[in-house]
């Protein structure tokens, strides 16, 4: 059925009074949204009983441009498919990229691949923090998370040289090679931010305003949220223990880390999965750091791809993610996909909506951690 | 360990999808996605399936005016990527089970738009460098 004609129908049914459920527009321009995503909320009284989400309001086409650019500098576009995983998106395509070129690259690569990904968590993760603040109006939680964050950034900056797009990640490895000496300053400055992020872990999970809009809000069950493809914290808050950097991509296999889970699938088990793996992704650096091994940082990258095609995936601040690559043997690719993990995480998002009530829609929506620029692509 | 994704793409009729679908459902697998690759005589299907961190794909081609069924029914989750295949490949699915009419990306024309990733056009397969 076409859901816009279906809207109309049952806008008809609220309109005239009867106990139809009535249908309430919400985004694409929302005070909560940092970009456009847009649902019709069917609501009886003030609880959802369902939800159309509505996409498409900045795709680029940024997969057909391949077809354009040589494989080697596509992954500058494809670090700008969103600007909070723009390392994570470059380095996936790269991956992609060096397994049908059956590449191997540095062990140094690899470490300060997996330096920089976690890195991006944490600045993501406390992006959010920030974002899922504003959205309950926890104004001062707001700054104070966004101000560590600053602290991550300028990390970001001095080792791989930008604030929002790394670029950092080549294929073959990294174009960057920050000093041991740099990283383990590094890893100092980081200290302020650490501390203040555990002062606010216990203030997002033990405040009492803050427990009242998230506990109970918005639960998905472990069953529900793998049999509607959930990834990420999305699936990991619902009690299923499902990390991709398990699979030991880059440097992950050498570096022992235990998954974080939550058990009660609602926005405050989203919350606290996410407030631990920052401070996960902070062990992991420091183990990056401890264990970098010295040598160069990428392989020359000469000649056409061969005719092939791969498939890589890793796992981002949102969740699972999938790229694909296929090559007719040019300098450019024939197809790249991305599946992000916004993507997948649609359906749970509109699960979890169901039978809560109007005013928990922002939070619940804040709490998948969406993001549009990579879903739309 | 290297940590790479180990490609495993498991060939079949496009007749027999759902089948293997509903055996990879039973078998507790979940879904990942749906890839379509335009190719001069029609389209190239992939349904790339997980369970733990393994990944497996199925793989069919279809003709450019053949009608492929909707996974809809086993995966309700595969709705937004059959949507999405057919605003940007202008592919026939049938039966999605959240069926938005080719209004996922209205900006490019929707259902009787553009079809903008489709090398197949009514004249010939799309030129190298064509418009996006």
């Amino acid at each position: 059925m076409n859901h816009r004609e279906d809207t109309r129908r049952d806008d008809t049914h609220g309109e005239s009074g009867d106990n139809g459920p009535s249908v309430i527009p919400f985004g694409p321009q929302h005070p909560v949204l940092p970009e456009p995503l847009h649902f019709d909320l069917y609501l009886q009284d003030e609880k959802v009983v369902g939800a159309v989400p509505q996409i498409g309001y900045i795709h680029r086409g940024l997969e057909l441009l391949v077809e354009k650019r040589d494989y080697t500098d596509y992954v500058h576009i494809a670090e700008r498919i969103c600007g909070i995983c723009s390392f994570m998106h470059g380095m996936g395509y790269c991956e992609a990229v060096e397994t049908l070129l059956g590449l191997a690259i540095p062990d140094r690569a690899r470490w300060l691949r997996t330096f920089w990904c976690e890195l991006e968590r944490a600045h993501s993760h406390l992006l959010w923090v920030g974002l899922a603040a504003d959205a309950f109006g926890f104004e001062s939680l707001f700054m104070a998370s966004w101000r560590a964050r600053e602290l991550v950034i300028d990390v970001a900056e001095e080792t791989a040289g930008g604030r929002v797009i790394f670029g950092s990640a080549i294929v073959g490895g990294v174009s960057r090679d920050p000093s041991d000496e740099t990283l383990r300053r590094c890893m100092k400055a980081l200290k302020p931010a650490r501390d203040d992020i555990r002062k606010l872990s216990r203030v997002m999970l033990q405040d009492s305003t803050v427990r009242h809009r998230l506990e109970g809000v918005g639960a998905i069950s472990k069953e529900r949220a793998y049999e509607l493809g959930a990834v990420g914290p999305m699936l990991r808050a619902s009690g299923y223990d499902y990390d991709l950097r398990k699979r030991g991509y880059a440097a992950y296999g050498e570096i022992p880390f235990e998954t974080v889970v939550e058990t009660s699938g609602d926005c405050m088990a989203r919350a606290a999965v996410r407030m631990r793996e920052i401070e996960l992704s902070f062990e992991i650096m420091e183990k990056a750091v401890a264990g970098m091994p010295s040598g160069p940082v990428s392989v020359p990258v000469k000649g056409m791809p061969p005719v092939g095609e791969s498939f890589a995936r890793l796992e981002q601040p949102r969740g699972e993610v999938l790229y694909y690559v296929k090559s007719k043997g040019s300098r450019n690719l024939e197809r790249f996909r991305v599946r992000t993990p916004t993507f997948a995480n649609i359906p749970a998002m509109v699960e979890a909506m169901r039978g809560a009530s109007l005013a928990d829609v922002p939070t619940i929506i804040l709490t998948i951690d969406p993001c549009i620029s990579c879903t739309e692509r | 360990m290297t940590g790479k994704e180990v490609q495993v793409i498991e060939e079949i009729e496009a007749g027999s999808l759902l089948p293997a679908v509903d055996a990879l459902r039973s078998a507790g697998w979940r879904i990942i996605q749906v890839l379509c690759v335009s190719i001069v005589e029609g389209y190239e299907l992939s349904y790339s399936f997980g369970l733990d961190l393994d990944m497996k794909s199925l793989r069919f081609r279809a003709r450019a005016d053949e009608a492929i069924p909707s996974i809809t029914s086993l995966y309700p989750a595969a709705f937004l990527y059959e949507n999405e295949i057919r605003d940007l490949f202008g592919l026939r699915i049938e039966r999605i089970g959240a069926d938005w009419m080719g209004r996922v990306y209205d900006v490019v024309g929707g259902e009787a738009g553009a079809k903008p990733f489709s090398k197949v056009t009514m004249t010939g397969p799309r030129s190298e460098g064509g418009a996006i």
